[in-house]
């Protein structure tokens, strides 16, 4: 028995009995091998809870066994060691820079989206071209009601095509997570129908606010996610590695696959959400809110992504960013006090409920091309802006579109630019919320 | 671009040895367990001793320490601090339904909460026996040591009864799970629960019957008690534990997120 033995060496100098001493020895040992352990942890972790290093060294060797090392495991210990902010991380650093914007800064980052964005925008931007709506309905609601007690969700029919990049918008506490949470299974209805054109194991769902085990590595927790919708979809077992990093390489994880998630900036977090969500595969992916907690760099990186899964897959997503809605979305449903008060195409909203309008700057001048204009049929309004700049109103969107460059070219005027003006999401919102005086035509 | 290392496949039953392994859970089971293991046959061979030191010079005599006291002390300490320690443990692991974004990540990717629940309880059941094991060796080895012999197959059969009992405040803990939400409350309804059971204890009718009877299996085996007697504590227990888990599985499959 080797604490026999050592305290037949120790017994003779301690005065204490052989066998009292051989009892101690393992607790001896335990308390030292906790001892070191907790100095070892002490002296990798970057940063430590409460009081410096220097004094958990202290309370670990000094506090009386083996209260010091247990009250550094648990309450000294910094349990998922957070990088700074600004730590070199290849592949999303530049993201990280944006991390605490203002909101001017935001609108710069906006513009510098908007310019990097041409081929997903193409067809969507501003006016999206209903590439979905002719698509049959992946998901269709039936008098859907949830009654929290005055608040909720109040007979939503919902129609999304399958296909589309469907936007769910609304103000904070018009239902958006309420629907969106019974369109993934985690909440009831009280009335009404929900019917998918889709399995549930094609169904992924990418929370606001996505949480995971912070002991765990990015990698791990997207093979987790794979592997549990694997587990209920025949043919999904493979190799994972692919895969996995495929879907971290997506959401821009590539380079952080191996740390913990503990140390992951909210915005990684989300990021990861959607990693989670895509490494399935799904054919419906439902994001609530997927850009609120995204640098505006970060935001128009998963804009982009949303946008070019148009067509493969069909996106439900919330927000309450309504450029965000009308960048990528070629469906809207617009939700207020629960209540579904519009659902169609962004386009079709806009050019209902407002009257749109372009900016058109001319570098010769403007005169001509004014009056040419004030002659169409469809310009309900032409007045200059400024030296060669011209505010023209149509009666639609297409037929602005089509008519201001038209004129412009029979006139052999040099044009500059020709920009929307208010005839976005917000705007149309804001008419049809009734919270604007504008009114519909 | 660094490299990633893909690791072994993840499942739900790695995320349960993980959670162990990468928290202070595996260390601060393991530590304690094996701590009142050493120190409590300590206590209870030199109780006399310690007391007259404390006591500023008081003399209380005890009978001489048997082996089954020296267990004993270790047992009665593991009904206390041991239990609730596993009882937090088992806490965290099945109040995941306190995070909104990891009860979302689980329940719409699981296709039935058993897949959540079983690795949860069989994890922590066997963690939780497993520190108790280690335990009972050191304490077996102090008291051995210090005491007397203690005879192997009553030791053992004692442990068992005791895993089983553990596995039962797990199986409770899951349960009051699906009825609280937080782990705060979680913890708070489980020691109520395992507090009752021993005041149901006084009751001869059901005596015999009741899953605590098992906590104490390691002594009573040691003074004399026949494995037979706890019999029915033991069917009890496993039948009990496994209503547990169905009522934990259907309340949190009706649970909203």
């Amino acid at each position: 028995m080797p604490g026999a033995v050592v305290a037949g060496g120790l017994a003779r100098p301690l005065k204490l009995p052989p066998h009292l001493l051989a009892a101690l020895v393992p607790v001896l040992v335990l308390f030292a091998a906790l001892t070191i352990y907790c100095l070892i942890d002490l002296y990798r972790a970057e940063s430590v809870r409460s009081i410096p290093k220097a004094a958990w060294a202290v309370i670990i060797i000094a506090v009386s066994w083996p209260i010091g090392p247990l009250a550094y495991l648990f309450f000294g210990r910094v349990r998922d060691q957070r990088r700074k902010e600004s730590a070199p991380v290849a592949g999303v650093a530049d993201n990280h820079a944006w991390a605490g914007a203002d909101d001017a800064r935001a609108g710069v980052a906006d513009n510098h989206a908007w310019a990097g964005a041409d081929d997903a925008r193409a067809g969507v931007a501003a006016y999206p071209a209903a590439a979905g709506a002719a698509g049959q309905p992946i998901v269709t609601t039936t008098g859907l009601t949830r009654d929290y007690g005055g608040t909720g969700l109040f007979d939503v029919g919902l129609s999304v095509p399958r296909g589309c990049v469907y936007g769910l918008v609304g103000p904070n506490g018009a239902g958006k997570t309420t629907l969106l949470s019974i369109l993934s299974g985690v909440r009831r209805a009280d009335h009404g129908t929900v019917s998918l054109g889709v399995g549930r194991e094609r169904l992924s769902v990418c929370p606001d606010v996505p949480e995971f085990d912070g002991w765990l590595t990015a990698y791990e927790v997207v093979d987790l996610a794979r592997v549990l919708v694997a587990s209920r979809t025949p043919g999904q077992r493979g190799d994972a590695g692919p895969v996995v990093r495929d879907a971290l390489g997506t959401a821009g994880l590539a380079d952080s696959a191996n740390r913990k998630v503990g140390g992951f900036s909210r915005g990684m977090i989300q990021r990861l959400g959607l990693a989670c969500a895509l490494v399935s595969d799904p054919e419906l992916l439902i994001l609530d809110e997927p850009t609120a907690a995204l640098d505006p760099a970060g935001r128009a990186e998963l804009l982009n992504l949303v946008a070019a899964m148009r067509g493969t897959r069909t996106v439900i997503f919330s927000s309450h960013i309504l450029a965000d809605v009308q960048r990528i979305a070629d469906q809207v449903g617009i939700l207020r006090d629960g209540k579904l008060l519009y659902q169609g195409g962004t386009g079709d909203l806009i050019n209902t409920y407002l009257r749109p309008s372009w900016l058109l700057r001319i570098a010769d001048d403007a005169a001509p091309v004014t009056a040419a204009l004030r002659n169409q049929a469809w310009a309900t309004r032409v007045e200059p802006a400024g030296a060669g700049a011209i505010r023209v109103d149509a009666t639609s969107i297409e037929a602005g579109e089509q008519g201001i460059p038209v004129v412009v070219a029979a006139c052999g005027a040099r044009q500059v630019s020709c920009e929307p003006v208010a005839a976005d999401l917000e705007s149309a919102f804001l008419a049809l919320t009734g919270t604007s005086a504008m009114e519909p035509r | 671009m660094s490299q990633i290392r893909p690791g072994r496949p993840m499942n739900l039953w790695r995320l349960e040895w993980l959670r162990l392994i990468r928290t202070p859970r595996a260390l601060a089971l393991g530590a304690i367990f094996i701590f009142l293991g050493l120190i409590e046959p300590v206590f209870a061979k030199y109780q006399s001793q310690i007391l007259r030191h404390v006591g500023n010079g008081v003399r209380i005599s005890f009978p001489p320490a048997t082996p089954a006291a020296g267990i004993s002390s270790y047992v009665s300490e593991i009904n206390g601090i041991g239990v609730i320690l596993i009882v937090v443990i088992a806490a965290g692991a099945f109040t995941f339904d306190a995070h909104h974004g990891v009860a979302t990540f689980l329940r719409t990717r699981v296709g039935s909460i058993w897949q959540l629940v079983t690795p949860r309880f069989t994890v922590n059941a066997l963690a939780g026996a497993g520190a108790y094991l280690l335990g009972a060796l050191a304490a077996w080895y102090e008291t051995d040591l210090l005491i007397g012999s203690v005879p192997a197959g009553e030791m053992l059969a004692g442990v068992l009864c005791a895993c089983v009992y553990l596995a039962f405040a797990v199986a409770v803990t899951s349960a009051a799970a699906s009825v609280v939400r937080g782990m705060v409350g979680t913890i708070g309804l489980t020691v109520v629960v395992l507090l009752l059971l021993p005041i149901a204890d006084t009751l001869h009718a059901v005596q015999d019957w009741l899953p605590s009877t098992l906590a104490s299996a390691p002594v009573d085996l040691l003074n004399g008690a026949h494995l037979s007697h706890y019999l029915p504590a033991f069917g009890v227990t496993v039948a009990a534990s496994a209503a547990l888990l169905a009522v934990a599985v259907a309340r949190l499959g009706a649970r909203e997120v």
